[in-house]
């Protein structure tokens, strides 16, 4: 059924947006075809840009959209059949999400205690002192204080909401976080804060995290393994070292050539390579796959491509001989 | 202001040592809040109240209210009873009588003149004309009307009377009173079934909005006065029928509104964040996303009281209104354009009422829309 | 050479201050921001949100909103002073000598007219061609902006094209009026890497082309060293540090540029982020003294009571910290700093 090793496992997943009726039909395949696992307690990054389905692949994951096909378990349990209440208790009390939008995220309305609180009124804790003990408790986790419980989410700063939403999501005690963009809204000194202190809160609870961004620099940092979603398609999955070491499809490469290094010395010269896949790829004859080219990296590719790949990892062992 | 380090100006140069101690530490935590916590609601009537004529706007919405709750039991007289000696009674109003304005006085036309020594006693003030029609000596006279037809004195109506002698204060403000529960009811009513049903619309969206919307959009499309007159027919001519009249339409608007603010609303990560949290349905329209979008609701509503103020006074002016003898403004206006010409008066203070109750709830509802939703300032 | 450089300057700021009224009170976003920018080169202003960035270039284009008032100072550009022109006077700079480029591409043309006719109108308007001279000249501007397929491309609406084409529409329009300065406020800040690379190749490329001299507002260092020959760091309405390049990614000074230099992992990060504590200042009542020292762990004493001036470092490098009085106490940047700025040092030997 599942594979064990995995805490969460995600396969052959889609998620198609269909608009419109018989000729008009449109369909978005935003989640195509994606298989993929994350070990207990580690980072799984997920990257992209904008429009490559990463967002809707989280989404899916926390039960948000329903998947159009495929499966997905947790704890070697199936998430992804039909939602019953009992299922939703089983996902809500072991996977939580963390936004992007540190100002979207949070209910104008409602203040930081009921924010935050609001994950163990639904769990049916009833006790208000002891809503308040657990809120204050995680509010200084993340670095805000009792103070703060009474205020309203426009009286904060962009990190300090952000910050919010990370107790929001760990007051409820997951074993999983999906943090999709955590910092990408955020300013520069205020990234690292947030970084920081996911890190921490990650040791100290244990965390499994699936960590979906933009930013290459920041994935790399933070996560374990890492998987590269192209138009719907997760292309490439590896160890961090790995996957920035030895690139192996074309959009990889392409992706990595362009973060703009803050290196005024290099920079300028940087070659950076194109990527389009009516060019990269030949699909007419072989149909591609997902292909482990060395243990735990996985590329996209068709049987030719694979060999080539291949050959290309074992000439860059020997070069670093 | 640039300088060298090694070409110091003396000022900086000579600081003392002192001054250069590391005092920064690792250790930096939030600023603690200097302001009290504010809500959003308190933000809300806090810019409202900067706004001067929605202030004004809210006190005399307010000094309305209170004046068709108390005047009517203030003036003395019955709202109803018929006095038809005393018909069309001008405006007499105690003190300002003697500056000349208000003061009971009428200029009768065309009178013989032999037929002066008729009038009571002291009632003749000034003859304003005198003339010759047919070889008969005629007058225009200013009389005390009070007099003239033999009101006792000390008696005031400080807006005169109508066609059958009622006082005209405690009609108006007693048909302010009806005009401002019919308005309230219809209104409340309104938001209420809106609400819901928008929400609902809104919320579950796809075949479930569908049917909901075409439904209003059918209803959208029944003839509102034939609706009205069947009302009135099934119930009779009362205030509840003209509720229902109000109502059977009156909620579409507003559930469209709504339902375009939960589909605005309802894709919002907080309302995802409660999701992904377990949160029940009824929790998230109520306590998330509601609260959010009430703001244009409540703005509506303040709007939509005039706009039922004036239906009812629209139904009342072409027969269809509150049930006779009781008075609303729209009965008091349509009564009084009938005599316009010879008594204008009877006119205009049910017109200045119903003028100053729509102007000020627009303005009152302009300052809640930009105090309730700031981004939208000056829009529509 | 301080006479060349002189010579070169085309425009210059001088000690600008720029107030909003708010609800809140008076916010004062710019605070004695001083630059210049010399022909043919690109200056990079760094910063946070609300550190004043975009309203300097606002008022140097002219567009601050009504509620701004330009407290004192001046912008010096063709024997002008830009804060005094009128709205009328401003017609003749804004968009033919001085072209700008926004943020959000999308919010910048028109929705619902054709790209084309959006580039021949800011081509007739600046250089009051004909239209069928516009024509031409459009269509060359947008192959100039790699725009692909032209003629059909000319009759499309900003719609149909992506975000980075878009970005060149809008790099297209501001190049119509033929400027000598181009302005570019984070122009690549919504596009993806991929596209932004490309866009930032565009703008070196056309700024090669052209001579044009550009000043470039972006949060995201990796860009600045892309782009930037020198980098002018700013921080609650001030500019903190000001180099080349090279001084302030390899010796900077300001506590604040060595934060921020770290606090953003690179790919070859491993070690623990130096943030920055606390939040930006609220610039209704901003701090006495230097206004970073709250949120600064290397803070002496006098920097909450006296502003620091900028000490020169070099002839090129200035840098507004009391840790470079003579007699503060020697401070090293951070460690993790110290090896990073090493690593890259040896990257770009390497490469060569």
């Amino acid at each position: 059924m599942s594979d064990s090793t995995y805490l969460l496992e995600v396969k052959n997943l889609c998620r198609h947006f269909t608009s419109g009726r018989g000729k008009n039909k449109l369909v978005v395949k935003a989640v195509d075809n994606v298989s993929f696992g994350v070990k207990p307690a580690e980072t799984f990054g997920l990257v992209g840009e904008s429009g490559c389905g990463k967002t809707t692949l989280g989404r899916t994951i926390i039960r948000l959209y329903d998947p159009t096909s495929g499966q997905v378990f947790f704890n070697g349990r199936e998430i992804s059949g039909k939602m019953t209440g009992e299922l939703r208790r089983y996902l809500t009390e072991n996977i939580a999400m963390i936004f992007q939008d540190p100002i979207e995220s949070l209910n104008p309305r409602m203040t930081v205690e009921e924010i935050i609180g609001e994950g163990l009124k639904v769990r049916g804790v009833k006790d208000k002192a002891e809503i308040r003990r657990r809120v204050v408790e995680m509010l200084k986790k993340v670095g805000l204080n009792e103070e703060h419980a009474t205020r309203y989410p426009h009286e904060f700063s962009g990190g300090q909401r952000q910050r919010i939403g990370i107790a929001r999501a760990l007051i409820v005690q997951p074993k999983m976080i999906i943090a999709d963009e955590p910092v990408s809204a955020l300013d520069v000194s205020i990234q690292a804060q947030v970084i920081n202190l996911l890190n921490d809160l990650k040791e100290e609870f244990g965390l499994t995290i699936l960590f979906i961004a933009h930013n290459l620099s920041v994935v790399k940092y933070f996560s374990d393994r890492i998987g590269v979603m192209y138009y719907g398609r997760l292309v490439e999955v590896a160890r961090g070292e790995d996957l920035y070491a030895k690139p192996l499809h074309p959009y990889t490469r392409a992706l990595l050539s362009a973060i703009p290094e803050p290196n005024p010395l290099t920079a300028r010269n940087k070659k950076r390579l194109d990527y389009d896949p009516e060019r990269d790829h030949d699909y007419s004859r072989e149909k591609p796959e997902m292909v482990e080219i060395e243990p735990e990296h996985f590329v996209y590719c068709s049987p030719s491509e694979a060999a080539r790949y291949r050959e290309i990892c074992r000439s860059a062992v020997k070069a670093g001989d | 202001m640039i300088v060298d380090r090694n070409n110091l100006p003396e000022d900086i140069r000579d600081l003392p040592e002192s001054c250069f101690e590391i005092v920064g530490s690792e250790d930096i935590s939030d600023e603690p809040f200097k302001t009290e916590a504010i809500g959003f609601f308190k933000d809300a009537i806090y810019r409202l109240r900067k706004n001067k004529l929605s202030v004004i706007a809210f006190w005399l919405i307010t000094a309305v209210i209170i004046s068709a709750i108390i005047v009517p039991h203030l003036t003395g007289y019955s709202p109803t009873a018929q006095n038809l000696a005393y018909r069309n009674l001008p405006p007499k109003i105690p003190g300002l009588e003697k500056l000349g304005i208000a003061d009971g006085t009428r200029i009768l036309t065309n009178r013989p003149k032999a037929s002066l020594s008729e009038f009571p006693e002291g009632s003749i003030i000034q003859i304003v004309r005198e003339y010759k029609a047919s070889n008969v000596d005629m007058v225009d006279v200013k009389v005390d009307y009070y007099k003239f037809v033999g009101v006792p004195e000390g008696e005031y109506h400080w807006m005169g009377t109508d066609y059958l002698g009622r006082d005209l204060c405690t009609r108006l403000f007693l048909g302010a009173r009806i005009s401002l529960l019919i308005a309230f009811f219809a209104v409340v009513a309104n938001i209420i079934i809106g609400v819901v049903y928008g929400a609902c619309a809104g919320y579950y969206g796809g075949r479930v909005d569908m049917i909901l919307t075409h439904f209003a959009e059918i209803l959208d499309g029944l003839p509102y006065l034939v609706v009205t007159i069947l009302f009135m027919l099934l119930f009779g001519s009362g205030m509840f029928s003209i509720v229902l009249a109000l109502t059977v339409t009156g909620w579409i608007g507003t559930a469209r509104l709504v339902r375009a603010q939960f589909y605005r609303f309802k894709g919002r990560e907080y309302v995802l964040a409660a999701r992904t949290l377990g949160v029940r349905d009824r929790a998230l329209i109520f306590r998330h996303i509601l609260p959010n979008a009430i703001g244009p609701v409540i703005t509506r509503a303040m709007i939509s009281i005039p706009g039922a103020i004036f239906s009812e006074s629209f139904l009342a002016y072409i027969g269809l209104g509150i049930k006779p003898p009781n008075p609303s403004i729209g009965v008091l206006l349509s009564d009084g354009q009938r005599v316009l010409l010879q008594y204008p008066y009877q006119t205009v203070f049910p017109a200045v009422l119903i003028s100053v109750l729509m102007v000020s709830f627009n303005l009152f509802a302009n300052g809640l829309r930009d105090a309730l939703d700031p981004t939208q300032r000056g829009e529509i | 050479m301080a006479e060349r450089d002189k010579r070169d300057v085309i425009l210059q700021v001088k000690d600008l201050n720029v107030s909003f009224r708010t609800y809140g009170g008076i916010v004062r976003a710019v605070r004695g921001v001083t630059f210049d920018l010399r022909r043919g080169e690109t200056v990079a202003i760094v910063g946070e949100s609300g550190s004043g960035k975009s309203v300097t270039i606002k008022a140097i284009m002219g567009i601050l909103p009504s509620n701004a008032t330009i407290e004192s100072g001046e912008i010096l550009y063709g024997g002008m002073d830009l804060t005094k022109l009128t709205e009328e006077e401003f017609h003749n700079i804004r968009g033919k000598r001085i072209g700008l480029i926004f943020q959000d591409p999308l919010s910048a043309l028109n929705p619902i007219m054709k790209v084309g006719n959006q580039i021949m109108e800011a081509l007739i308007l600046s250089q009051k061609m004909s239209k069928k001279a516009a024509r031409q000249r459009a269509l060359e501007l947008m192959e100039a902006v790699g725009i692909p397929d032209v003629e059909r491309r000319f009759n499309q609406y900003p719609f149909q094209f992506s975000g980075g084409m878009r970005q060149r529409i809008v790099i297209a329009i501001a190049l119509a009026g033929d400027p000598e300065i181009l302005i570019c406020d984070e122009p690549t800040t919504a596009l993806d890497v991929t596209v932004q690379a490309r866009i930032l190749e565009l703008i070196n490329k056309i700024k090669e082309e052209r001579h044009l001299s550009v000043i470039f507002i972006t949060h995201d260092l990796g860009v600045v060293a892309t782009m930037a020959d020198r980098v002018n760091v700013m921080y609650a309405g001030k500019i903190v540090e000001t180099g080349t390049s090279e001084e302030v990614f390899f010796e900077p000074a300001h506590p604040y540029t060595w934060a921020l230099l770290s606090s953003m992992p690179d790919l070859e990060t491993k070690e623990r982020l130096f943030s920055i504590p606390g939040t930006p200042p609220n610039m209704i009542s901003p701090p006495p003294g230097d206004a970073f020292s709250v949120r600064n762990r290397y803070a002496l004493r006098i920097d909450f009571e006296k502003e620091p001036p900028l000490f020169k470092i070099t002839d090129t490098h200035y840098a507004a910290t009391w840790l470079l009085h003579p007699k503060a106490p020697r401070v090293e940047m951070p460690e993790a700093l110290k090896t990073r700025i090493e690593r890259m040092r040896r990257r770009a030997v390497g490469n060569e």
